[in-house]
């Protein structure tokens, strides 16, 4: 490994004609860390790995790795790994002339090549498969040969382009935990873009969320999860996504659909807000907000009710054996901390 | 039509169900044979029977101006050609000829595709302009190139070579020069034929595979040799074999331009086996040689094809 991995965008602005795709990115990368640059699509997080990559060069802003300014460096020069999306291995050679390919251009000796390449395959469990040609490997093959061209050149830094993203729902999953200990293993800085929340909560040490062209919040996931920055993110983050319900703040309390909910949210006077509430951070208790049951969505150990507060819709988690019937009328209530408050007008985390 | 339907219909309600389904292959190849066959008999009429009457003629001795020496000779005309110094020449001049017009329409052509690929305004318009030679009859290049282009002092070529300080060239007239000239026509025609295939097939080929070779620290050159060249190779073959096909066959072009002079410098095989048919008017040796040159194009295309589904 020639280098640490550390990753600086200072002020990262890329143009696209009058269309601003990024505008003004900063964040760090640690040395080993696996980041996740999440967000929705368009929202600019492919076109900051691509940047980071050398493959796209800003309009404005610098990029960092090791402290040393590499801006204007070229790809080839900028000793970085990428696993793309669409895998892009090269249809005409074996599995095995694809992960030797790096190491050519580096003028391995043939005799250091071969052991790296069964090393790189029997990583990624594909081993068996080195005289077969892409075309002939399945979705999860080729990902893996993607995968394995990407480790075994030992590059100091690690991208992911949504790489999970063409695999189906089984194999994601299986692939997405051997992906966390691969790099694990390996130690190497790895960046990871996806717009799927979950992958990013699931693998990324930390991640910073992209809205529109601008990063908006970077932490662990826990910390996202439990603090989002805004209502974009706060209705991005979770599964289902935080209820976000129009309602008014009163001397530490806020009204919502004619109910007082308590808040440790403290802002000047009285004034309109959104409050947000996790589904899993509402529980059924005497006394609170009235809400009839409209829909159950059963997932096995846990239930998704929607319910209906005097025409404010709200979506509740809630745990097996505990769950009202359809049309039953509940009241729900939340504890002063799990309610989230936001500025209608900046959108921005009271 | 429909007596034929009604009984199909009840041979298939009685027969079982495996009968049905070949008597209903049979009827759907019948009808594809019925819709074959007008094309296929004019192919026969056309190009199979001239074919076969060129081999019958070249077993004859039929000499136009002595037609009292014709008659059967068998493989006679073949034992002639072969000890034929003149046709030995042709066969050496048409492969020449055959080889550095496909050589020079492939170097051409790929490295015009790659300028072209790169150009990012007026792709449209070179692709117009390019095409224009291709659209042409050979014949018409040919008298363009003899008078316009090639003519001493007036010709747009030796205009140039008088005043680029090397004096005017008999670019006809010279046997060097002539086969320079006649290859250089050639080239000129269909290079864009070339550069059209090798252009769609380097714009098919995907953009992210080139990314990734760049992060692999291949250098420009190496993304050439490593990526473009052998994901262009079915796209080059098939140009090499087409254009092989085609030069080994070239007449009208070198027959306006030099007409297969001077002397038999450019006469290539297909224009001895005219002159000797047409020109000398001896039809039965002129076959003759023009089934050698069907023999020499079958086993040079043969050898290409082979090398096609080599790898």
């Amino acid at each position: 490994m020639s280098g640490q991995g550390q990753v600086s965008f200072r002020n990262i602005v890329k143009m696209h004609g009058e269309f601003a795709a990024l505008k003004g990115v900063n964040f760090d990368i640690k040395p080993g860390e696996f980041f996740a640059l999440l967000g929705p699509s368009g929202s600019g997080k492919s076109t900051t790995l691509r940047i980071l990559a050398g493959l796209d060069t800003p309009t404005a802003g610098r990029v960092l790795i090791d402290d040393k300014d590499v801006t204007s460096t070229d790809a080839r020069d900028r000793d970085i790994a990428m696993v793309f999306q669409s895998y892009a291995l090269y249809p005409h050679m074996t599995v095995a002339e694809n992960i030797a390919f790096p190491l050519e251009m580096a003028k391995l000796p043939k005799s250091e090549i071969a052991p790296a390449v069964k090393d790189a395959a029997r990583k990624v469990k594909i081993d068996h498969l080195l005289d077969r040609k892409p075309g002939q490997l399945s979705g999860g093959q080729q990902q893996r040969c993607a995968l394995a061209r990407a480790i075994v050149r030992k590059a100091r830094l690690f991208l992911l382009d949504e790489p999970l993203s063409n695999l189906d729902a089984k194999l994601r999953l299986e692939t997405r935990a051997e992906l966390k200990k691969l790099q694990r293993s390996l130690g190497v800085t790895a960046v990871y873009v996806t717009h799927d929340q979950e992958e990013a909560m699931t693998l990324a040490d930390r991640m910073a969320v992209f809205m529109s062209g601008e990063i908006q919040q970077v932490g662990t996931p826990a910390e996202v999860f439990a603090r989002p920055n805004s209502i974009d993110i706060a209705g991005f983050i979770g599964n289902p996504p935080m209820n976000l319900v129009p309602a008014r703040y009163v001397d530490g309390d806020v009204i919502v659909a004619g109910h007082r909910l308590k808040t440790t949210t403290t802002t000047a006077g009285e004034r309109d807000v959104v409050v947000g509430l996790r589904p899993g951070a509402l529980r059924m208790s005497e006394g609170g907000l009235g809400a009839r049951v409209d829909l159950i969505e059963d997932l096995g150990d846990t239930a998704v009710l929607d319910l209906d507060c005097a025409g404010t819709m709200i979506r509740m988690r809630v745990a097996d054996g505990n769950i009202p019937g359809e049309g039953d009328t509940i009241s729900i209530t939340a504890r002063p901390q799990d309610v989230h408050l936001f500025d209608p007008a900046t959108r921005m985390r009271l | 039509m429909t007596t034929t339907a009604v009984t199909s219909v009840e041979i298939a309600s009685e027969a079982p169900r495996s009968d049905f389904g070949r008597v209903l292959a049979q009827r759907e190849r019948r009808f594809a044979a019925a819709l074959l066959a007008p094309a296929f008999l004019a192919l026969l009429a056309t190009t199979t029977f001239p074919l076969l009457f060129l081999v019958y003629t070249s077993a004859f001795r039929m000499d136009l101006a002595m037609p009292f020496t014709n008659g059967f000779v068998g493989f006679e005309n073949y034992q002639v050609l072969l000890s034929d110094d003149r046709f030995w020449t042709s066969l050496l001049v048409s492969l020449v000829y055959t080889g550095s017009t496909v050589a020079l329409q492939v170097v051409i052509g790929l490295a015009l595709a790659l300028l072209v690929m790169e150009m990012k305004r007026g792709q449209g318009w070179f692709r117009v302009i390019a095409i224009l030679p291709v659209v042409l009859s050979p014949a018409v290049v040919g008298m363009i190139w003899r008078t316009f282009m090639l003519a001493p002092e007036f010709g747009i070529i030796d205009f140039l070579a008088i005043n680029a300080g090397l004096g005017s060239k008999n670019w006809l007239g010279d046997p060097t020069l002539a086969m320079v000239s006649v290859i250089s026509i050639h080239t000129w025609q269909w290079t864009p034929f070339a550069f059209m295939v090798l252009l769609a097939s380097l714009a098919s080929l995907p953009e992210d595979i080139y990314e990734a070779a760049r992060l692999d620290r291949a250098s420009a050159w190496q993304r050439f040799r490593r990526i473009t060249l052998p994901l262009l190779r079915p796209a080059i073959v098939m140009v090499i074999i087409m254009r092989t096909m085609v030069a080994l066959t070239a007449f009208a072009a070198i027959f306006t331009v030099t007409a297969g002079g001077p002397g038999t410098a450019t006469e290539i095989l297909n224009l001895y086996a005219y002159r000797k048919s047409f020109t000398e008017l001896s039809i039965g040796y002129g076959s003759a040689l023009a089934v050698a040159l069907l023999i020499v194009t079958i086993i040079i295309s043969g050898i290409l094809f082979a090398m096609r589904r080599a790898k």
